[in-house]
């Protein structure tokens, strides 16, 4: 893409374009589904759409409903970002292309279109959390169960803070007391480095009561098979009792390698990494990983100073998504629920903590291969 | 399945009968809820990328854990993980007040399907099934070799055939929970008549006559008692069933399948987004 006059238009712009409403979808149900999106920049001499979309874990429904409700029928790349950062640019030819974005053409993008958090809703979301352990004989599930609402907030290109608060409803894990606090509050910034590579940082409070810095950095062409990572954080163990914070130093490094092999069909992820993990645990783990269209099924093994051990996760969408929607704000449910079974308990196993999202799992939602077998499920 | 019948000897009427059978044959979920009769498991794998989830009353006659003491409820998911690969994840549990040493959630146990070859017009389907040899209590474990074939009888009436074997063996790992941390240790080979209820252990034979994938009557010997059944499909998703094990006590069960393959509706009829 060259170096252009780039047309920005905010979601409202492309409202401004009613007349060429294609048959279909009625003209309010159009502007229904444009309120999916936020930051939505045309880019008519390229015939390029940008958009942000922050409702669907699967990015293709996002695309697909971009190319539902685009008036101009000539707009054939598509630019999905996240936190402000375009991805890649995918075509939807007979199959569906992907091409990476240069540095050059981020920059035009970023000149053309310069950050504004006013193109970016109040988005505020439910998330469950759960966690459990199976086996113990009186009380079969222990369970922590807990309802975040949350939010973010978008600072500056790729700068995002992420807050809530938590709901309590059950927990049998610890002792600790069930009172209404507040969910992780961290930064994160995103972004990404010349063609193929993307960095993620995270500083703040986390999942599984770590607080500290995580770093993850991935280097995945999102056309071609292979991808590796790396990933450290520092960080300490925090939770609230009542009427403050409990706190210890930044003192468990986790330190992480991966090295993955992506199989176009069926959409599986061979995945080896290792190093190491919290409680000073270290050693490998492989991973399968099947993205289906919506959800996302692993088996994993893992063989550690601490044991040995097996698995499963997934991760799904969580009905109903979209509760309340308006121009400036929005109520959903979170985009995903991911869930780890681990068949060992107890034992420290490999054990590692959530930030808001791991770098790998979400880039692979990106890949072409996998929007394009969704692709071509519509043609 | 589907590629069963299309071959390049068939007839009109085949491949469009095929429509028909393809789902029905593994619309039926064994005890573990794998595609199977009541007991045995069969060898067609599960449509591409279906997921199905069940729930199975296995009577107390019949018991894998304590038998003749505790009647069980097994829930079952499976997912046809790769287009060859199939996961079994079930969960048994005993019935009734347990003693506090049988309680918990249950036994958990992942079982695996390989098809190693599909069904053509001349060959049954063959598959194996193994068992994760990582539990610690594997009363309920199927290890097996199963081969089936789908004859077509009248129009919409299908004979569904399956013979196998169960291996007589099975791997246990004898462990404490206490020092239950390596997965891979204390694997042992263990005989099943050693346990009370030997499941699929030994030759095994089943015959569904259903009418296309509506429902249809099962007989299985399943390496210890002739068993007969019944089922039916509703809305081509949920099934149900019921069966008399060894002509004495009866078994029950439903099961419902999900295709994880399609996008929302309203993007697949949408010409816009073509």
């Amino acid at each position: 893409m060259k170096r252009s006059k780039l047309l920005t238009v905010v979601v409202l712009g492309l409202l401004l374009r009613p007349a060429l409403a294609q048959p279909g979808l009625s003209e309010t149900a159009r502007q229904r589904v444009r309120q999916n999106f936020e930051n939505v920049a045309l880019d008519t001499l390229n015939h390029t759409v940008y958009y942000e979309q922050r409702l669907y874990r699967n990015p293709f429904i996002g695309l697909a409903e971009m190319r539902q409700v685009l008036d101009d029928r000539r707009i054939k790349a598509f630019v999905p970002m996240i936190q402000g950062v375009p991805v890649g640019r995918y075509m939807l030819n007979s199959s569906l292309d992907m091409e990476p974005l240069s540095e050059d053409e981020r920059k035009s993008y970023y000149q053309q279109s310069p950050f504004r958090w006013q193109n970016y809703k109040f988005d505020f979301w439910i998330q469950p959390v759960f966690a459990a352990i199976f086996g113990n004989r009186e009380r079969p599930v222990q369970s922590n169960t807990s309802v975040l609402l949350q939010t973010q907030l978008y600072l500056f290109r790729g700068l995002v803070f992420n807050g809530g608060i938590l709901f309590p409803i059950t927990n049998h894990l610890d002792g600790r007391p069930q009172i209404i606090r507040p969910a992780p509050l961290f930064l994160n910034y995103f972004r990404a480095i010349g063609q193929s590579q993307f960095l993620s940082a995270t500083a703040g409070t986390f999942y599984n009561d770590r607080y500290g810095i995580n770093l993850q950095y991935r280097h995945m062409d999102l056309s071609s098979p292979w991808s590796f990572g790396l990933e450290a954080g520092l960080t300490g163990f925090y939770y609230y009792p009542r009427g403050g914070i409990y706190y210890t130093n930044l003192n468990e490094l986790l330190l992480q390698a991966d090295v993955a092999y992506r199989l176009p069909v069926p959409d599986l992820t061979l995945k080896l990494s290792g190093g190491q993990y919290l409680h000073n645990d270290r050693g490998v783990r492989f991973d399968f990983i099947r993205q289906f269209t919506n959800v996302e099924v692993g088996l994993y093994a893992m063989k550690t100073r601490n044991g040995a051990t097996a698995g499963f996760n997934f991760a799904i969408p969580i009905p109903p998504g979209k509760i309340l929607q308006g121009e400036r704000a929005r109520l959903r449910t979170g985009e995903e629920f991911r869930w780890e079974y681990t068949y060992s308990r107890g034992f420290s196993i490999g054990e590692r903590y959530r930030v808001g999202y791991q770098l790998d799992q979400r880039l692979r939602q990106y890949h072409q291969n996998y929007l394009n077998r969704q692709y071509l499920q519509l043609r | 399945m589907v590629d069963v019948m299309c071959n390049r000897r068939g007839g009109l009427i085949l491949p469009f009968l095929l429509l028909f059978f393809s789902i029905g044959a593994y619309a039926q979920m064994n005890i573990s809820g794998k595609p199977g009769l009541i007991y045995i498991p069969s060898a067609w794998a599960a449509e591409e990328s279906s997921f199905s989830f069940g729930y199975k009353y296995n009577p107390v006659h019949y018991a894998f854990r304590q038998n003749r003491r505790r009647s069980e409820s097994i829930y079952h998911v499976n997912l046809a993980f790769l287009p060859r690969l199939e996961i079994n994840l079930n969960l048994l549990r005993m019935n009734g007040d347990l003693r506090v040493q049988d309680r918990g959630i249950g036994d958990r146990q992942l079982d695996i399907k390989y098809l190693l070859l599909k069904e053509t017009s001349y060959r049954p389907a063959l598959s194996i099934i193994l068992s994760a040899p990582f539990g610690i209590d594997n009363s309920f474990s199927s290890n097996a070799i199963v081969a089936s074939k789908t004859i077509p009888l009248l129009p919409s009436f299908y004979a569904d055939v399956t013979v196998g074997y169960g291996s007589p063996y099975y791997i246990l790992r004898e462990e404490s929970e206490k020092t239950n941390f390596d997965i891979f240790s204390n694997l042992q080979l263990r005989k099943k008549k050693e346990l009370r209820y030997r499941y699929l252990s030994g030759p095994l034979a089943g015959l569904n006559v259903r009418y296309g994938k509506k429902g249809g009557l099962l007989v299985e010997w399943d390496s210890q008692h002739l068993n007969l059944g019944a089922y039916a499909m509703l809305w081509k998703r949920w099934t149900m069933q019921a069966a008399l094990l060894n002509g004495d006590q009866v078994t029950f069960g439903t099961s419902y399948i999900i295709d994880l393959t399609p996008l929302p509706k309203r993007l697949r009829t949408s010409d816009e987004t073509k």
